[in-house]
């Protein structure tokens, strides 16, 4: 059968799951919009008429309505899935079938990601439309980067979630060390500001990690804080060598993991 | 049957359960500490660049957050684990086992669960509310402590009726049953004083979602920023607002037919 089919099949699946769900998934994406609009709350009472780290309230309202859109599209809840899977035992019947597990788990990230961002989008172009502040010029040459490097960055998220959620071969805890992840790239990642706000050692070590190319970089392209062929293939590099580490890490736990899972049962 | 001697069995039993894996206990106060820390933390990111938010310092926002714990490890101790379960029962039918049983059912279903290690958030939320206070070098006057006593109780009956309000639309929408998410939210408002957030966001969360008062006004009376008048005044809200729960909890439940029916 062909990847494209069986792909078709599985988004397919994943949608119509969602389907049935919807208005949980719209208590999901509330969750995600909470935070920062809240955050966007407090930096605009603190900017005043001025400039905080070259951010005016404007600014700050294009950069998280940005967060909301890109977190949205690159948000992977695989971890907690997975967790699931391997202590209830929802692994085995996914481990007989023909097709690695993982493909389920990207479908199923299509087609949530499909359903909520759209939502999201619409609400951005809403709120444009009614408020200035949060308008974007017209770029397409760099919505286009953008898109590469949301793609690049919810593909890293990705295997970042499904590798901690295999840590639970080992630990039932596998969902906490997510949730402290979660807690650091609240900072690191600029979820609750822009990086350029954080003393620079901190905002250093977010630049040197993966934290600012799971959220920031994209980001930060969408709205033009980064710009330049220089800063941009930078930052692309960047997403693809952690991209590249957090693969290789993806491949050794699972290698190690399913080995050890199958010890159980035998 | 005595309902308080019904609900003291099932906590018993709950206790011995729950005392079977303490390593729980480790592992949620890690948990807290670590949450309190990020919150610590992204305050102090305000402050970077501001002295000041909606007029109140850094110490005294730390109050809040104090408070914000404490009230937290109420809805997770009491109301996560024995209410969040409703929405999920009214659709199984499961909800059936509480009916027949001779006491009253909100009650019941309101606090026959309790998660007691999460107790220990009250416990470090009012310590961190405290080591603020001894930061700001206020010693809060008798009368204070009193207020913010009755504050914080009124701010705990609003929390939990806004529980009972959420879990209640169960019945009419059987397919919400992560409804408490919409809770998790909101209440994250509650995490700075109401008069931090510009004009939109404020009258979200102080008129439409009463969530920010249950943190501002009993930080208010420990900080003496309040007005004797406004204690009072929560505690009629609260008595208003735990009545018109209950209405609608009895409105709900005469929808719900049951497994069988």
């Amino acid at each position: 059968m062909s990847w494209t089919r069986r792909y078709g099949a599985l988004i397919r699946n994943a949608w119509l799951i969602d389907l049935q769900y919807r208005a949980s998934i719209v208590l999901w994406m509330l969750w995600g919009v909470t935070e920062p609009t809240i955050a966007l709350g407090i930096w605009w009472a603190i900017a005043g008429d001025g400039r905080i780290g070259g951010y005016a309230r404007a600014d700050f309202a294009r950069y998280f309505f940005a967060v909301m859109l890109v977190n949205q599209l690159t948000i992977a809840w695989d971890s907690w899935y997975l967790d699931r899977w391997i202590r209830e035992g929802e692994l085995n019947f996914r481990l007989a079938r023909p097709l690695h597990p993982a493909h389920e788990a990207v479908a199923d990230n299509i087609a949530y990601k499909a359903r909520t961002a759209s939502v999201i989008l619409v609400v951005w172009l809403i709120a444009a439309a009614a408020w200035p502040a949060v308008r974007l010029p017209l770029a397409p040459g760099r919505w286009a980067v953008t898109a590469v490097a949301v793609l690049l960055a919810a593909a890293m998220r990705f295997f970042i979630s499904f590798t901690t959620g295999l840590l639970a071969f080992w630990t039932t805890r596998a969902t906490a060390i997510m949730e402290l992840h979660a807690g650091v790239s609240l900072f690191l990642a600029g979820r609750i500001a822009p990086l350029s706000l954080l003393p620079p050692a901190v905002a250093g070590v977010a630049g040197v990690l993966w934290f600012r190319y799971m959220l920031a970089f994209p980001v930060e392209l969408l709205t033009g804080a980064v710009y330049g062929s220089d800063a941009v293939l930078r930052g692309l590099a960047g997403q693809i060598v952690w991209l590249g580490v957090w693969i290789a890490a993806y491949r050794v736990v699972w290698t190690r993991g399913i080995r050890k899972y199958g010890a159980v049962g035998g | 049957m005595n309902p308080m001697r019904m609900l003291a069995a099932f906590w018993r039993l709950n206790l011995a359960e729950e005392l079977q894996y303490r390593a729980n206990f480790v592992a949620s106060v890690l948990g807290t500490v670590f949450y309190m820390a990020t919150a610590l933390l992204t305050l102090a990111l305000f402050f970077r660049h501001t002295t000041a938010l909606g007029g109140w310092d850094y110490w005294e926002i730390v109050v809040l957050l104090g408070v914000f714990n404490a009230l937290t490890g109420v809805i997770e101790a009491v109301l996560r684990p024995g209410i969040g379960q409703l929405a999920g029962e009214v659709r199984s039918g499961e909800l059936d086992l509480v009916l027949v049983k001779p006491v009253d059912p909100q009650a019941f279903v309101s606090f026959r669960r309790l998660d007691i290690w999460r107790f220990a958030d009250v416990v470090l939320g009012l310590a961190l509310a405290a080591y603020a206070l001894h930061r700001l070098h206020r010693v809060p006057s008798l009368a204070q402590v009193a207020t913010f006593g009755l504050t914080l109780a009124a701010a705990a009956v609003v929390v939990y009726a806004i529980w009972v309000a959420l879990m209640s639309l169960a019945f009419w929408f059987v397919s919400v049953e992560n409804i408490a998410v919409l809770f998790d939210a909101v209440y994250e408002g509650a995490r700075y004083p109401v008069s931090a957030y510009p004009g939109a966001l404020r009258f979200l969360f102080v008129y439409l979602i009463p969530i920010a008062w249950t943190t501002t006004i009993p930080a208010s009376a420990l900080t003496g920023r309040l007005r004797p008048g406004s204690a009072l005044l929560a505690a009629v809200v609260a008595g208003v607002v735990f009545a018109l729960a209950r209405v609608l909890w009895r409105t709900a439940l005469k929808r719900y037919t049951g497994a069988s029916g």
